[in-house]
């Protein structure tokens, strides 16, 4: 294929005979490569996996401490007596009350703040450092701390608002009380995502229209509601997950009471596998839990994969 | 010392091509420039030849040895990155002795590696800028440097990737007089990739052109200039591009826009009356002929055509429609046969032209190239004789026919 | 920080700006005061905890009595001890993560292998799924196997915490880092691993640090995973603050509170000190800033 070239460039190197041959790698081995390195992560996996299955083989024994010598398999029996307990469905609508509640309040107000730090304001550029506290202090300190406040006799929430002795933790108010923490701990999370998302974005098509006298609610919804769209829809995922398997806060400050009121299902199993040491019970509710977090957690990725080819088309 | 040969080699990224079976034989030595546009599959060329990437098929062999599943530190082959790939954390100092303290490129002292390094700095002007970090550079700065990287080590072969894509148009043709002068200094085989043309012919002893994976034409410089393949290579050389004309044949003559060009067909091509076909005519290689009704060239230069080669001379009229000054070139757009066709000339007589002015150029038909006919923005082969004359050279690019070329009115 | 940027259109000092000012404030004073309240309430005296509200003498008696053994007897909590098992099994844990999360990442973030995907959303559907899921299991084969109430068995449960994000962190670091860079680094001699060590790992460093200081934290605030699968001796600290309003007894509202900034104060300080990488982290690498 080598057309006429000047005659000293294009000679023709002879063969060497027999040259040391440079070490090679087999292509098997090249291509294990980056398994090579995924192996130890791999094999915590597993190890992780492992008790989830064993989790979901629980479902379908009587396995509980007080008959831990005659396990036996009992089929789908577990799920029946779930299904149908009164209690099991109170919980999931605890929880789903706790979740929707919570997301769309700390969404609302993440948002508001991240706007409000957005705009230039001396009082804004410090509140920023100190915005992100409450998020790092452990749930379950921050349920401590809350119980502190709470208290009916000696709280200082019922002194600073001269409440008399309310009780925030009674039957009719601890679910708002828990979903009030929730929202002390975790608005600041969504407002720094919303807040890193307003800042990266483009600046021209605001001046553009700015320019053009458009409004600046106008600007808001039309031009920088959709390109924010995806970093809020990151923030509620996270949210709306994590509150699906809500936990440590609620428990401290009120352990499921009064009654079921504050119940959510990870409580439930909580009560039910550790506490009446039924472990079989425990793991049906949990594996309906994961199917739930799991379903939600589909659609809302698919959701937020739309949301983000919409957000990039918009850019455009 | 060690030539590089690249067999059938393929390799795509998923659906993306990178190359498709490509083969080339770099000699011992030779400084050897792959031309394309981006996405031609160049730089994958190189990563083949150094093992970065898993090739699909094919295969490499550098020096006589092949380089299966050779791993790249074992290769003996130094690289150049378009994006310079200098280490942030490093000075440039410690850039340039990062292929000495590897152990694979030689042992060396501490006062040996100085000794290199202050060598290649000195001749890469760089000598004073050691003790600096590469977020401290210019552009310019960073591309002597990564160059430094290569030519501080003994290698079997340079691979160099667009090292003088990011540069500004005056450091890039002061740097292009400069490699020329390293690449022969040092005679260690070199790969070149670039996209500029002007590179390739300047620097190349041999030169191929790629696109979209597939390798189009080897040659030397003057090969792929004079005798270009196909349209495709024609376009990608030469700047204003080469003007293309679809044409027929009638009467012996090449007939295109509207019978304002006419051009000989070429001894021994396969064209008969009636056939379609493209004229390519590079915008500098038209001159302004000076007469009474037209505005002129320099008389000179325009009495010299006609003198030597007045014979052999395609001559065009029209009119200006688009007068353009380069510096001291002027590019002209002229219009020809009413207006529905145009040729770029590029005039250099510095001729007093304006927009609308009637223009007669004229080119020597022996560089006229004649291509196959095709759908407008499709690329067409060469025209080429169906056995090649005695003396080698292709009649597509030999002296046309003794007919005189007519005058258009 | 671009907070210094008027939006378009924006100007300062307007009735608007001045609202949303006002706006700010008070969400934070909302956000703050609780924080104000528990060091306040940690500075007063048994005496006052209960009879003042903003007006005491304050002491800093608490910590010390917290820290010692005097604490331990009052409330029955030996929170020295819980302290130091949670920094021992935290940092354990993050340093586990960061051993084997490290290659795992690189490989992740640098090649697209069969399977990589899969593990990598393995990885992070170990953040969403319901923690007692895991524990249930884990607290009958605890149970059987002796790691009950031991810092092994936390250090590795905790791997559910830290390892989801310390891959999936750095992973969107690695695939940040261009990869000419260890590509030049082969090409000067080096192996595949001298290339990592030489060139990739420095560059990511700052995000390894991120990565492993808010694993720490989200190991050091975990709550259910110390609370079911350890007893009395190796508690950490979230266990030992929450088990002060407890149990029966008298309550000591002033030792609960020194405790609880005792627990809360290093999350806050590691937080500080990566405010600029906490985002990303906070979503696993989907937002960066």
């Amino acid at each position: 294929m080598t057309t006429t070239t000047s005659e000293h460039r294009a000679r023709q190197e002879p063969s060497p005979p027999e040259q040391s041959r440079l070490p090679a790698v087999p292509a098997w081995r090249r291509r294990l490569w980056p398994y090579f390195l995924a192996v130890p992560a791999l094999a915590v996996t597993i190890f992780i996996l492992y008790p989830f299955a064993l989790s979901a083989w629980y479902t379908l024994l009587d396995y509980a401490a007080r008959n831990t010598g005659s396990v036996s398999v009992v089929g789908l029996s577990n799920f029946q007596q779930v299904l149908t307990s009164a209690t099991f469905w109170t919980a999931v609508r605890t929880t789903l009350v706790y979740a929707v509640v919570t997301t769309a309040v700390e969404t609302v107000l993440g948002v508001g703040i991240a706007l409000l730090l957005y705009r230039a304001s001396r009082i804004g550029s410090v509140f920023e450092k100190v915005l992100i506290l409450p998020l790092m202090i452990a749930p379950a300190i921050a349920g401590v701390l809350w119980r502190l406040m709470f208290n009916s006799q000696f709280g200082v929430l019922n002194h600073v608002l001269g409440l008399g002795s309310f009780d925030w933790l009674g039957s009719s108010t601890a679910l708002f009380s828990v979903i009030l923490v929730d929202v002390w701990i975790f608005t600041p999370f969504v407002a720094i995502l919303v807040l890193a998302g307003v800042r990266s974005l483009p600046r021209e098509p605001f001046e553009a229209s700015a320019v053009d006298g458009a409004s600046w609610f106008y600007m808001f919804r039309r031009l920088m509601l959709p390109m924010m769209w995806p970093y809020i829809l990151v923030a509620v995922i996270f949210r709306f997950m994590d509150c699906l398997k809500i936990f440590d806060h609620v428990y401290v400050l009120t352990a499921g009471g009064p009654g079921t009121t504050t119940t959510t299902l990870q409580i439930a199993a909580f009560q039910n596998s550790i506490v009446f040491s039924n472990y079989s019970l425990g793991a049906t509710y949990m594996f309906l839990l994961w199917a739930l977090v799991f379903i939600t957690a589909r659609y809302l990725v698919s959701v937020l994969g739309k949301a983000q080819r919409r957000a990039a088309g918009a850019e455009d | 010392m060690a030539g590089v040969v690249l067999d059938g080699v393929t390799k795509s990224y998923g659906k993306k091509r990178g190359v498709a079976d490509l083969s080339l034989e770099v000699g011992d030595g030779e400084f050897f420039v792959v031309l394309g546009p981006s996405g031609a599959g160049k730089t994958t060329t190189l990563k083949a030849v150094a093992g970065l990437v898993e090739l699909d098929g094919g295969r490499v062999a550098i020096g006589g040895r092949d380089m299966e599943g050779v791993q790249p530190y074992h290769r003996r082959v130094a690289m150049a990155f378009e994006s310079y790939a200098l280490y942030p954390q490093k000075t440039v100092s410690q850039n340039l002795a990062s292929p000495l303290r590897s152990g694979r490129t030689g042992s060396y002292s501490e006062s040996e590696q100085r000794t290199r390094i202050e060598a290649v700095t000195t001749t890469l002007g760089i000598d004073h800028l050691l003790e600096r970090f590469p977020r401290e550079l210019s552009n310019g700065q960073r591309q002597r440097v990564a160059l430094g990287r290569v030519l501080v080590r003994p290698a079997d072969a340079y691979l160099l990737d667009e090292p003088l894509s990011h540069l500004d148009a005056k450091l890039r043709a002061a740097m292009r007089a400069e490699l020329k002068q390293l690449g022969s200094m040092s005679s260690t085989t070199s790969l070149y990739v670039t996209h500029d043309y002007q590179e390739a012919l300047a620097l190349g002893d041999r030169v191929a052109v790629l696109r979209e994976g597939r390798l189009v034409q080897v040659g030397t410089p003057e090969d792929v200039w004079e005798r270009p393949v196909d349209s495709f290579v024609a376009k990608a050389l030469g700047q204003p591009e080469i003007n293309l004309l679809d044409a027929v044949v009638d009467g012996g003559e090449l007939v295109a826009a509207e019978g304002a060009v006419r051009v000989p067909v070429p001894r021994g091509a396969e064209l008969r009356a009636g056939d379609r076909a493209r004229v390519g005519i590079r915008p500098r290689d038209l001159t302004l002929v000076p007469g009474d009704d037209v505005v002129g060239g320099a008389p000179d230069r325009g009495q010299a055509v006609l003198a030597d080669e007045g014979a052999r001379a395609v001559r065009v009229e029209g009119r200006v429609r688009l007068a353009e000054r380069l510096g001291r070139a002027v590019e002209l757009e002229v219009d020809l046969g009413g207006g529905r066709h145009h040729l770029i000339a590029v005039d250099e007589s510095e001729a007093p032209l304006a927009e609308g002015d009637a223009v007669r150029l004229a080119v020597p038909a022996a560089r006229v190239h004649v291509f196959a006919h095709g759908a407008p923005g499709e690329d067409t082969a060469a025209v080429r004789p169906a056995a090649p004359p005695a003396d080698g050279r292709p009649a597509a690019v030999a002296a046309g026919p003794r007919t005189t070329t007519e005058d258009t009115r | 920080m671009a907070a210094a940027e008027l939006m378009p259109g924006q100007r300062r000092f307007t009735p608007a700006a001045v609202g949303a000012d006002l706006l700010l404030l008070v969400w934070f004073v909302f956000s703050l005061f609780p924080l104000l309240w528990l060091v306040l309430l940690s500075l007063k005296t048994s005496a006052e905890q209960t009879s003042t509200y903003f007006a005491f003498s304050p002491t800093l008696e608490n910590f010390s009595t917290v820290l010692s053994d005097q604490g331990t007897r009052l409330t029955s909590v030996n929170f020295l001890s819980a302290l130091v098992s949670s920094v021992l099994s935290c940092g354990g844990a993050v340093l586990v993560s960061l051993v084997i999360g490290i290659p795992a990442a690189y490989a992740a973030g640098r090649w697209r292998f069969r399977g990589s995907d899969d593990l990598m959303f393995t990885i992070l559907s170990f953040r969403f799924a319901p923690e007692l899921m895991v524990i249930v299991p884990l607290f009958v084969i605890y149970n059987q196997i002796g790691l009950f109430d031991t810092k092994l068995g936390l250090v590795w449960v905790l791997q559910l915490v830290t390892m989801p994000l310390v891959i999936w962190i750095l992973r969107s670091y690695f695939e940040d880092l261009p990869e000419d860079l260890e590509q030049a680094a082969l090409l000067d001699g080096y192996t595949r691993r001298r290339a990592f060590v030489m060139v990739a790992l420095p560059l990511v460093r700052p995000g390894i640090a991120a990565a492993a200081l808010l694993a720490f934290i989200f190991a050091w605030n975990s709550y259910i995973f110390p609370l079911i699968l350890t007893g009395g001796t190796n508690g950490t600290i979230t266990v030992a603050v929450a088990r002060y309003l407890g149990g029966g007894g008298q309550a000591y509202y002033n030792l609960t509170a020194a405790a609880a900034l005792i627990g809360a104060l290093p999350p806050l300080v590691l937080a500080l000190t990566i405010q600029r990488y906490l985002v990303r982290g906070l979503s696993f690498g989907a937002v960066k800033s």
